[in-house]
C-alpha cells in the first residue's frame, strides 16, 4: 500500500525559479543604498614578508576617497576557528600574494581602486614555501616562526610548517601485510581547485545611527559571518545584523569569511553604507580552493579479494592561514577506508602552511582527495586479483550496522544496492553505446563513494496563520541548493498541506532561528529533521485542539491532504482555518511549534579504534553510492572525453527528486573538472592561472552527454525526515577515481595524479 | 574606460587612418572581443577607441570574377564560416572560422581584429597563411598588398605601421581543388588551440599536387616552410616523408610553456595533428576523386 503524499518525492519547481530565470532575484552585489561608497582592498605582491611601512599619502589624494584602513587601525586580534592564526588585513607580515594589507572607501569604485593602488607598502621580503616539497624540506623557512604562541582548540603538536597531526589506527596492519596475497601500494597528488560559483565574493555593510550595522552578503551561513565579524573586530553580536540575498553558488568557498569585515571596519571608519564586491581574480587569488595533497596508500587483500590492511599517509598544503585545515584532514582520514570494512587500518595525517591562499572547505571536505587515492588503489587490486571491479567492491562493502572507521555504527546504508543498481545498467548500456571515433580508445572505470549528512546544530519556528497556511523560518541560506523548496516540503508533509500552503522566510540573523551552515551536506538531514520535529509539536497541537472541537480521543483523529483533520472512519472534521480561529481568540493562545537540537548520532567508539587529535567527534549518517564512466581517449593527443555518467545514490529518501538528481548532475560535472581540467598553478609564489580564461572549468560541450541519475530509496534513514538522507557533496568524491580508472581500462596508463590533463595522459600512454 | 579616453565612429576609412596616424595610442575597434577584455585585464589604455562599425560594406564576402574571396576586415566568424562560395583550398578558412571560441566570440568577432591582434594561438593567422592569402593594407601614405607570411612579425604584432589598417583579405583561387582539414587541439571547448594545423592537400592520379600545411601555437607566428613543401609536390604522398616534413618543421617552432600545455606537449603534439590532418584531407581526396570518376 502506497501512502499519498502532499508535498515529498514530488519534484516541486525551485521557490525561487521563476525570479531567478527573469532576472529579478537580487544577489548582493544588486544592492545599492543611498550614499553608498564602494571598496577596494589591496593584495600583497609578495608571497612572504615584512611589511616595513605603508604610505597613503599619494592614496589619499585621490578624489572621492573617504577612509582608508590598514591593520593600524583595527583591534590587535588574531582569530580561527581551530588556531587563532588570521587578521582582517596583515599585521607586520604577508604570507600570501593577494592578502588583503589595505583597503579604501571611495565614492566611486575607480576612486577606490586607484586609491588602492597607489598605497606604497614598502616590503622587506623573506623566503617563501609554496609547495609541500618545499614546506616539509630541512630547514624550510616557516610560514609562523611565532605558531606555537597562537591560541589553539586542542594541543596538537607541531613540526616545522606541519601545524596539525592527527592519526587514527585500527586493529594492527603491521601484523598482518605478510598474510595478504596481494599489495598494491602508490603515491596520489590532488590539486589546489577553485570552487568557480558563478558569483564572486560581496558585502554590503550598513551602518545605522543606533550604532547597529546590517551586513547583506555572500555567505554559506549568516551567524558564522555574524560571529566571524564580532571576533575580528571586537563588535557585540547584537549590534550585528546580518540578512541572506541570493547566493549564487558556494560550494564550500563562502562557508568562510571573505570580506564582510572589511567591508564592515570600512562602513564604521566612514559612517556611510560601503560595497565590496571582488572581481573574478582577486576572488581567486585571495579567498580559498580545494586543498592540494599528497597521499600515499598501500593496501592488502586475500586472493578472493577480501581487504586485510590498508596504511595511509595524507599531507594537507593548507596555504598560510589554518581556517579549517583540521576539520578538512580529519575527515578525509575518516574517508580513507571509504565504504568498504578492512579490519587492520593506519592512517596518519598533516595539515602543512605553505605561502599559499588558503585552502579550506570546497564540496567533498578532504573526501575527493582520500578517495581518489582509496578507488583507485581498489581498481589496481582488482587489476591485480583478476577480478571485476564492481565484484570486488561488492564484497567488501559495509551494511548496515556495520561501523564506520572511527567506530561509528552506521544504521542505514544501501552501498550494495547501489553497486548492484550501477552493475546491472552498465552490463545494459555500455555496449549499445555507439563505438569510440577512430584513434580514440573507449574504456570503463567505477569507483564507490560516501559522504555524511548529519552535523551540528540547528533550529526551526513554525506558526500557523489564521486562514491555517503556515509560516516556516529556519537560519538555513539557501546557495542554490534548493532548501528554500525543500524545507518547505518537509513541513508541509509533516501536515499533510500542499507546498503552497507554507510561507518560508528569508534569512535574518535578528529573527531567523540559529543554524550553524549550509555545509557538509547536512540540510536536507539535519536542518529537515528540526523542522519535522517544530511541525509535529505544531501538529500535536492542532490534533489535541481538533479533538477538544470534535469531542472525541487524539488519537481517532487523522490529517487529510489539505488542512483538515478528521475522525478516522467518520465524517466529522474541522479545518484548520476552524482551528486557528478558535486557538488565536480563545482557547491556547497562537499555534507554534519549534525545535532546536544539535547532531545526536553515535560517537567515535575508543574500544575499537585509537584516534588522536581529531578536530570534531560529533558527524555521521552516511551517504552511499557508486558511480560509472564511460571515457575516450585520444591516443594521438591524449585527450579524455568522459561519454557518459551513471551515478547511483543512496539517498534514504529523495524529498525532491528532481532536485536531487540537479545535485547530482552538477557535481558529477565539477567532478570531471577537478578529474581532468581544473588545477590552480603558483609559480614563484603567485597564482599563475586567477582568470577562466586561464582556469578551465567545464563548459556543456565538455560535460558527458548524459549524466544518469539513479536514486537507491531502499534504506531510509530512520531518524532522517521521511528517511531522507543528504546529496550535495557525495556525487562529486568518486568522479575523479571511477575516471582514472577508465583511463586505465582504455590505455593501459595508471595516472596517480589529477588533473588527468592531455598532456598527462599522452605522457602516460608513451611512457608505457 | 580610462580617464579622458575618447570615442568616436568615423565613416570613411581615411579618416580612421587619419586618426590612428596621429596618436600612436589610439586603437581601432572592431568586434572588441580581444581588444576590451585587455582593456579589463589593465594590459591596454589606449587614449581613442575608433570604431569601425560605420565603415560602409567593410565587413562584405565577395567571390571575384578569377575565383578569389575578399573578405572585409569586419567580416564576423560566423559569417565566414557560413560563406558557401569557398572552393577547394580555400575551404580552410571557413573550416578554421568555424572552430574559433564559442558562438558567442563568433558573432562578435571579425577577421581584420582576429589577424591584427596576431595571437600565435589564434584560428585565422595559421588559416590564411594555409590559404596563400593576401592582406590589403590601407595607410594614410597609401594602400599596399602583404601575403599572410610576410603579415605576422612576432608575438601579437603585425607588418601594420602606425596609421595603417587592414581592409580586407583575398583568398586566391585553388585551380587543383584540394581537400583541407583544420586540426585544433584544445584543453576545453571553446580555448585557443594549444597547438593548431592547417593543411591543404590536392592530389590526382595518385600524387601530390597541392600541399600546404601551417602549424599555429608553436612559435610567435604560425610556422611554415614552403621549401619542405616542395618535396611532396608530384610525387604519392608517403608517411616517411610527412615524418620527415614535421621534423623540419620541429626546428623552426619556439614554443612556450603556458596553460594550454608546456612547450615539450607542444611539440609532441605537433608531427602527431599533422598527421592526423593529412590523413583526414587525404581521405577527403578519395572521396572526392571517386565521386568524380564514378
Ligand atoms: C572567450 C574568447 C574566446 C576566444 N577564442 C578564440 C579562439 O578559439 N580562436 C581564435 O582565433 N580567437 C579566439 N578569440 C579571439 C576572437 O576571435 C577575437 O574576435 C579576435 O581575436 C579579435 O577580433 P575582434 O574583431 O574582436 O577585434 P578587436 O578586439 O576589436 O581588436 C583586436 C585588435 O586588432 C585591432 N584591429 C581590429 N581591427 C583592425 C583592422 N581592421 N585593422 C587594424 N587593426 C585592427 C584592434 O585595434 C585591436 O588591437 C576568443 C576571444 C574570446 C573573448
Amino acid at each position: 500500500m502506497t501512502q499519498e503524499f502532499s508535498a515529498v518525492g514530488l519534484s516541486s519547481a525551485r521557490r525561487d525559479s521563476s525570479e531567478k530565470a527573469g532576472g529579478a532575484a537580487k544577489f548582493a552585489d544588486d544592492y545599492s543604498v543611498p550614499g553608498m561608497l564602494y571598496g577596494a582592498i589591496l593584495g600583497s605582491p609578495i608571497a612572504s614578508g615584512r611589511i616595513k611601512s605603508i604610505d597613503l599619502t599619494e592614496a589619499k589624494t585621490v578624489p572621492g576617497v573617504v577612509s582608508i584602513l590598514t591593520a593600524d587601525d583595527l583591534p590587535d586580534r588574531r582569530v580561527g576557528s581551530f588556531i587563532k592564526d588570521e587578521v582582517t588585513l596583515a599585521r607586520g607580515y604577508v604570507r600570501f600574494v593577494g592578502e588583503p594589507v589595505a583597503a579604501v572607501a571611495a565614492e566611486t569604485k575607480e576612486a577606490a581602486d586607484l586609491a588602492a593602488q597607489l598605497i606604497i607598502v614598502d616590503f622587506e621580503d623573506l623566503p617563501s614555501v609554496c609547495s609541500l616539497d618545499e614546506a616539509l624540506a630541512e630547514d624550510a623557512p616557516l610560514v609562523h616562526p611565532g605558531q606555537d604562541d597562537y591560541v589553539r582548540t586542542s594541543e596538537t603538536p607541531t613540526n616545522g610548517n606541519i601545524f596539525w597531526s592527527a592519526s587514527i589506527l585500527e586493529g594492527n596492519p603491521d601484523a598482518v601485510w605478510d598474510s595478504c596475497d596481494v599489495i598494491v601500494e602508490d603515491t596520489y597528488e590532488t590539486p589546489g581547485q577553485y570552487h568557480a560559483y558563478m558569483e564572486p565574493c560581496s558585502a554590503l555593510a550598513e551602518p545605522d545611527l543606533a550604532g547597529r550595522i546590517t551586513v547583506r552578503s555572500t555567505a554559506q551561513s549568516i551567524f558564522y559571518i555574524q560571529g566571524r565579524i564580532s571576533d575580528e573586530l571586537d563588535i557585540p553580536m547584537s549590534n550585528i545584523r546580518c540578512v541572506a540575498p541570493k547566493i549564487g553558488g558556494g560550494f564550500g568557498g563562502k562557508n568562510g569569511v571573505s570580506v564582510q569585515p572589511i567591508a564592515v571596519a570600512l562602513a564604521r571608519a566612514s559612517g556611510r553604507p560601503v560595497k565590496i564586491t571582488l572581481s573574478r581574480s582577486q576572488d581567486m587569488e585571495m579567498l580559498r580552493s580545494r586543498h592540494p595533497t599528497r597521499i600515499r596508500m598501500r593496501t592488502g587483500a586475500k586472493k578472493d579479494g577480501t581487504l586485510v590492511a590498508r596504511e595511509a599517509e595524507l599531507w594537507f598544503d593548507a596555504g598560510a592561514y589554518t581556517d579549517e585545515s583540521p576539520a578538512v584532514l580529519s575527515f578525509g582520514m575518516l574517508c580513507s577506508r571509504g565504504p568498504y570494512n578492512c579490519p587492520n587500518i593506519s592512517v596518519k595525517g598533516h595539515a602543512v602552511y605553505t605561502n599559499k591562499l588558503k585552502a579550506g572547505s570546497f564540496r567533498g571536505f578532504g573526501n575527493p582527495q582520500a578517495t581518489f587515492a582509496s578507488e583507485s588503489q581498489l581498481d589496481a587490486l582488482a587489476v591485480k586479483l583478476n577480478m571485476d571491479p564492481i565484484e570486488l567492491r561488492r564484497k567488501n562493502a559495509m551494511k548496515a550496522g556495520d561501523h564506520w572507521l572511527g567506530g561509528q555504527t552506521v544504521d542505514s546504508c544501501a552501498m550494495t544496492q547501489c553497486l548492484d543498481a550501477l552493475d546491472e545498467r552498465l552490463k545494459e548500456e555500455v555496449s549499445a553505446l555507439p563505438p569510440a571515433e577512430e584513434g580514440w580508445q573507449r574504456g570503463v572505470g567505477v569507483s564507490g563513494l560516501s559522504h555524511i549528512s548529519g552535523l551540528m546544530g540547528t533550529s526551526a519556528f513554525v506558526n500557523l496563520r489564521a486562514d491555517g497556511t503556515v509560516a516556516l523560518q529556519t537560519g538555513v541560506v539557501d546557495i542554490g541548493q534548493g532548501s528554500d523548496t525543500v524545507l518547505p516540503q518537509i513541513c508541509a508533509e509533516t501536515l499533510r498541506l500542499p507546498l503552497e500552503s507554507i510561507a518560508y522566510a528569508a534569512q535574518d540573523t535578528d529573527s531567523s532561528p540559529y543554524n550553524w551552515k549550509t555545509a557538509a551536506s547536512r540540510i536536507t538531514y539535519t536542518a529537515g529533521r528540526a523542522v519535522m520535529q517544530a511541525t509535529v509539536e505544531m501538529r500535536e497541537r492542532i490534533l489535541r485542539d481538533a479533538a477538544d472541537m470534535l469531542e472525541c480521543s487524539k488519537d481517532d483523529l487523522e490529517l487529510d491532504i489539505g488542512g483538515t483533520v478528521r475522525v478516522v472512519g467518520a465524517d466529522r472534521k474541522v479545518s484548520f482555518r476552524e482551528i486557528a480561529a478558535r486557538a488565536f481568540n480563545r482557547v491556547g493562545g497562537p499555534i507554534v511549534g519549534q525545535h532546536a537540537f544539535a547532531f545526536d548520532g553515535p560517537r567515535f567508539d575508543p574500544k575499537r579504534a585509537a584516534m588522536s587529535n581529531f578536530a570534531f567527534d560529533n558527524l555521521g549518517v552516511y551517504v552511499f553510492g557508486a558511480v560509472g564512466v564511460v571515457v575516450d581517449v585520444d591516443t594521438v593527443t591524449g585527450k579524455t572525453i568522459v561519454q557518459k555518467v551513471w551515478s547511483a545514490h543512496d539517498i534514504g529518501r529523495a524529498i525532491n527528486p528532481q532536485s536531487v538528481e540537479g545535485q547530482v548532475q552538477g557535481a558529477v560535472v565539477q567532478g570531471v573538472g577537478y578529474a581532468l581540467l581544473e588545477e590552480l598553478v603558483w609559480e614563484n609564489g603567485r597564482l599563475t592561472n586567477p582568470s577562466f580564461m586561464d582556469y578551465k572549468i567545464p563548459d556543456g560541450m565538455d560535460a558527458p552527454s548524459e549524466i544518469t541519475v539513479m536514486l537507491i530509496e531502499e534504506a531510509p534513514e530512520a531518524t532522517g525526515p521521511f528517511g531522507a538522507k543528504g546529496i550535495g557533496e557525495a556525487p562529486i568524491v568518486g568522479v575523479a577515481p571511477a575516471i582514472a580508472n577508465a583511463v586505465f581500462n582504455a590505455t593501459g596508463a595508471r595516472l596517480t595524479r589529477i588533473p588527468m590533463t592531455s598532456e598527462r595522459v599522452l605522457n602516460g600512454i608513451l611512457s608505457l | 574606460m580610462g580617464p579622458g579616453m575618447t570615442f568616436s565612429e568615423p565613416e570613411t576609412l581615411d579618416e580612421v587612418c587619419s586618426l590612428l596616424s596621429k596618436d600612436p595610442e589610439a586603437r581601432c575597434l572592431a568586434g572588441g572581443a580581444s581588444l576590451v577584455a585587455m582593456m579589463n585585464a589593465g594590459l591596454l589604455a589606449p587614449t581613442q577607441l575608433i570604431s569601425l562599425r560605420k565603415i560602409p560594406d567593410l565587413g562584405a564576402i565577395t567571390s571575384m570574377p578569377d575565383g578569389s574571396v575578399k573578405i572585409g576586415a569586419m567580416a564576423r566568424h560566423n559569417d565566414v564560416a557560413a560563406f558557401s562560395g569557398f572552393l577547394g583550398a580555400q575551404r580552410i578558412i571557413s573550416a578554421a572560422a568555424c572552430r574559433i571560441g564559442h558562438p558567442a566570440i563568433r558573432n562578435m568577432g571579425t577577421i581584420g581584429g582576429s589577424i591584427c591582434h596576431a595571437d600565435p594561438s589564434a584560428d585565422y593567422p595559421t588559416a590564411i597563411t594555409a590559404a596563400d592569402a593576401v592582406v590589403s593594407i590601407l595607410g594614410s601614405e597609401g594602400a599596399r598588398q602583404v601575403a599572410a607570411r610576410d603579415f605576422f612579425v612576432d608575438w601579437l604584432e603585425t607588418t601594420l605601421e602606425q596609421g595603417e589598417i587592414a581592409v580586407s583579405v583575398t583568398i586566391p583561387p585553388d585551380p587543383s581543388n584540394a581537400s583541407v582539414h583544420y586540426e585544433k587541439f584544445t584543453r576545453a571547448d571553446g580555448d585557443f588551440a594549444t597547438v593548431s594545423v592547417a593543411a591543404c592537400l590536392g592530389m590526382s592520379d595518385g600524387v601530390v599536387q597541392t600541399f600546404r600545411v601551417v602549424v599555429g601555437g608553436v612559435a610567435e607566428k604560425p610556422v611554415r616552410s614552403p621549401e619542405d613543401e616542395a618535396v611532396f609536390i608530384g610525387r604519392p604522398l608517403k608517411d616517411s616523408d610527412i615524418v620527415e616534413f614535421s621534423a623540419a618543421l620541429e626546428a623552426l617552432c619556439n614554443p612556450i610553456d603556458d596553460m594550454r600545455g608546456s612547450a615539450d606537449y607542444r611539440l609532441k603534439l605537433m608531427p602527431r595533428l599533422i598527421s592526423r590532418a593529412l590523413k583526414r584531407a587525404q581521405a577527403d581526396q578519395l572521396v572526392s576523386d571517386s565521386g568524380e570518376t564514378a
